[in-house]
């Protein structure tokens, strides 16, 4: 490996086991390796087949690295899931990308109405206070995404984590990192089945009119939280 | 080497890869994470007939299997997580004191940070107990490499070499340049003779003369393998010129495993405040036993402040501190014993930034907080409680425990259920709360026992799985029933080693064993053991199930209930299904009965009606049977 990559670029991701989460970052990485872009790519699971907290670390760029990347160091946070968001809230990079998909998944004691469960605003409220305090104060880049915001693909919803990929190569730093056709690439020929809804799905994410806002001026952001069952 | 061979692979396929390359001839093991994936990768690859690769019943048997490999001639590896090394322990030392002859490669991998459960020890110290070598790879790439040498390496002494690796580095995927071609085509190791040694001075412990004898030899192999790994220069000592006051003689850092993997990245970071990188000497130590001390000493001689990053338990640290004393060195050493570090989770970056930050007293030393509160965000977020999958047939055997309890007019509280290692654990969570304990493979057998004859008058239940069973329980099954202990022992069948990944068992259909393997039945074991009270349960027929347990746990002396159903994962990749459940809404109360009893994944509540999410449910209709107003109807798969 004797290229001139000079960049790097740390992306942490959290969800929950299921939403296709380390999926993602298995496409990520493998788009780097076949753009020679040295690549770790660390997926950490819990003990849970389904419906678990899982999350995925994918580091790009350097030669040496170790599978952790440290907290305030993660140049783009992508998050399936509202309450799992929290969890990567310490590892944003002051001024990077937080992309958060709003499904909600809630724990059965939160069902039954028995524990408590974080409200967007909460969510939100957080990653802004991941600016305060420390070395640098920049704001992050927050990226909401309804789950309504789904594309439908002959009538059913597409796979929520090809979009959000595709989300995050349009919208985010991720797309200056990896070429996009290089990502769509590996998203056509990963599965044996469904390349065109994939790639449907992935283009639908890239080309989404996404409304960026600073933190405070939320909009219709909540609309997300009401309808999810 | 061309960028375009380079693979994404995990260090635990780097493992198996290095071990085919190295000629392996005989790899055996018992899943266990963050092992798994090497025996797995290894399973998987096995076809061509120039390898024989196993999954064994425990850990024990995987080594002594390898053992008598590496005794007649042939190169063997035995891979395993930290808590399977205990199990294995005692054939280890043994045959740590009499050597091997062919290569005998030892993989462990230790979970810093406890990503999946048990105890966060450190293996490293059975390495310098047993005497034996090991070799500690920061990266996949390196595992590929180190493999191979390892194997080298034992040839060469004539011992048993480690090899550890945590699960960050076990676990994640880099670009690894596999020189031949993996898959298909595999290296064909080279023939080696089978040796046929006769030689009860090395193969048995006969008379102290014998052993103590063996345990010089035992300790000269492991000199003249220092030897080999300083000729091999695996402990790579960097000595940079010293810092500019001359009264100043430098910082010496000591790095090994996963720790050293962060170094340049946080001397990247600490530049930022002042510290000049090539100011700053460095010893990786990849081969943490035999204790470098040589590369130590000259380490100390350099520097007046040295540096140590090592996970868990401070054992170079200590060594450091005795060559210390021994060379007269008087300044200071950071690490744990210090209490700067802790013993407990993993090292990252932060560890290495704050660690130059101290020793150099840099202003930025705020950079990352020495103790870094849980963020408030954290705790925030909802709890996520493990439990099991939607269709998962423990779900029913906890169900039918709990309502069992309640049938005799017991609390839940007043009866001891003891548990096991792997998914069967699952029911000490929400909503069951049913298994009390978690100690080690086997040990629900062990400790129900004890809770017996500690006085405990209500009945005791032993719970556990498949898998665990053959592993270790049974041995505590035979005690049980040879001294007439009364209790019921539950074992829950799902016919795979489920919660590693879905390995094959003894007792997995024999439509899944390798041609010409055998199932052992449980259902056939358990009565040849002299078991009078024995019962077989479906536990999707919950009031059938609940009956059954509660009968046992009347009878006296030792009952096996065998609760038995195929994971649902599995049966679902097959396409199967256990049937179609409905939702009548007009009937739903909403009373959310089926949830808190269940608590299964696919039902969530709608607006007038609980909803089943088809995607997730398996129709085993758990839920139809706890619902009182005929909101949930199950049709039998056709």
């Amino acid at each position: 490996m004797n290229h001139a990559t000079r960049f790097t670029y740390d992306i942490y991701l959290v969800g929950v086991g299921g939403q296709g989460v380390l999926t993602i970052g298995d496409i990520i990485a493998e788009t780097a390796l076949r753009s020679m872009i040295p690549v770790s790519f660390y997926p950490t699971k819990g003990m849970a087949q389904r419906g678990g907290f899982v999350k995925a670390q994918v580091r790009l760029g350097r030669q040496t690295v170790g599978p952790n990347i440290p907290e305030k160091g993660a140049d783009l946070v992508i998050a399936m899931e509202v309450s799992e968001a929290l969890k990567a809230v310490r590892f944003v990079k002051p001024g990077a990308d937080f992309l958060l998909f709003g499904h909600v998944w809630a724990p059965t004691a939160v069902m039954l109405g028995k524990a408590p469960y974080p409200t967007l605003d909460q969510v939100l409220e957080q990653v802004q206070e991941a600016n305060g305090g420390g070395r640098e104060t920049l704001p992050n880049k927050m990226h909401y995404l309804a789950p309504e915001s789904l594309p439908l693909y002959e009538g059913t919803p597409v796979a929520a984590n090809v979009f959000v990929l595709g989300v995050a190569i349009g919208h985010t730093g991720l797309g200056e990192v990896l070429a996009p056709s290089e990502v769509a690439h590996i998203v056509q020929t990963r599965w044996t089945r469904g390349a065109e809804r994939n790639l449907f799905a992935f283009q639908a994410g890239q080309r989404l009119g996404i409304r960026d806002w600073g933190l405070g001026t939320g909009g219709d952001r909540d609309q997300g939280l009401e309808s999810v069952t | 080497m061309s960028f375009l061979k380079m693979r994404l692979i995990t260090g635990n396929e780097a493992l198996a890869f290095g071990a085919l390359r190295a000629g392996v001839k005989v790899v055996t093991g018992y899943p266990g994470t963050p092992s798994s994936g090497a025996l797995d990768s290894l399973l998987r690859m096995e076809p061509d007939g120039s390898r024989y690769v196993e999954c064994s019943t425990n850990e024990k048997v995987a080594f002594e299997i390898a053992a008598g490999a590496a005794w007649a001639g042939q190169r063997a590896l035995c891979t395993m997580k930290m808590s399977g090394l205990n199990v294995a322990y005692d054939s280890l030392i043994s045959i740590a004191y009499s050597g091997v002859n062919g290569g005998l490669v030892v993989y462990v991998a230790d979970d810093p940070g406890v990503s999946a459960g048990m105890a966060e020890q450190d293996s490293r110290g059975f390495a310098m107990m047993s005497d034996l070598p090991m070799l500690e790879p920061a990266s996949v790439a390196e595992t590929y490499r180190l493999v191979q040498m390892a194997f080298d390496l034992s040839e060469q002494v004539g011992t048993p070499v480690f090899v550890r690796l945590v699960a960050s580095i076990a676990n994640s995927h880099a670009p690894v340049d596999v020189d031949e071609p993996v898959g298909a085509t595999l290296v064909v190791a080279p023939e080696r003779e089978v040796k046929l040694e006769k030689d009860i001075t090395r193969y048995t412990k006969a008379g102290a003369a014998i052993c103590k004898r063996q345990h010089r030899d035992l300790i000269a192999r492991l000199e003249k393998a220092g030897q080999i790994i300083g000729e091999m220069g695996l402990n790579r000592l960097q000595l940079r010129r010293r810092s500019g006051d001359l009264a100043e003689r430098g910082l010496g850092v000591v790095a090994s495993g996963a720790a050293a993997a962060y170094l340049e990245e946080g001397f990247e970071i600490a530049a930022q405040f002042g510290c000049q990188r090539d100011a700053i000497s460095v010893l990786r130590v990849v081969a943490t036993n035999p204790f470098p001390a040589e590369e130590v000493r000259a380490l100390l001689r350099h520097c007046d402040t040295v540096l140590v990053l090592e996970e868990l338990e401070p054992y170079l640290e200590r060594n450091i501190h005795l060559e210390a004393r021994k060379i007269g060195f008087e300044g200071r050493i950071i690490g744990k014993l210090d209490g700067f570090f802790s013993r407990i989770g993993e090292y990252g970056v932060e560890h290495v930034v704050r660690g130059i930050g101290e020793a150099l007293g840099l202003e930025e030393t705020g950079f990352f907080p020495k103790n870094p509160v849980s963020s408030i965000a954290e705790q925030l977020a909802a709890a996520r409680p493990i439990t099991v999958c939607a269709g998962c047939p423990h779900r029913g055997t906890y169900m039918a425990i709990n309502q069992a309890i309640k049938g005799l007019g017991l609390k839940k509280d007043e009866v001891m259920v003891t548990g096991d290692i792997g998914c069967t654990i699952l029911g000490m969570n929400p909503p069951f709360h049913t298994v009390w304990t978690e100690v080690a493979m086997g040990a629900s057998l062990g400790i129900a026992q004890g809770y017996v004859h500690a006085g405990v008058e209500t009945p005791v239940i032993a719970t556990i799985g498949d898998s665990t069973f053959f592993h270790a329980g049974v041995n505590g099954l035979i005690n049980a029933i040879q001294h007439q202990t009364p209790l019921t022992l539950i074992i829950m069948d799902n016919g795979w080693t489920s919660m590693t990944g879905m390995q094959v068992n003894p007792g997995t259909d024999v439509g899944f064993q390798r041609p010409g393997d055998r199932r052992v039945d449980i259902a056939s074991l358990i009565p040849a053991l002299g078991v009078e009270h024995f019962f077989i349960i479906d536990p999707f027929e919950l009031d059938e199930s609940v009956a059954t347990i509660q009968k046992a746990l009347t009878l006296p002396g030792v009952k096996v209930v065998l609760s038995r159903q195929e994971c649902a994962i599995q049966a679902q990749r097959r396409g199967l299904r256990a049937g179609n459940v409905q939702v009548i809404p007009e009937n739903c109360t909403l009373c959310k009965q089926c949830i808190t009893i269940t608590g299964c994944l696919a039902i969530s509540i709608g607006e007038d009606t609980i909803l089943i999410d088809p995607n997730l449910c398996y129709g085993c209709g758990l839920c139809a049977q706890v619902c009182k107003f005929e909101a949930i109807v199950k049709e039998s798969a056709i």
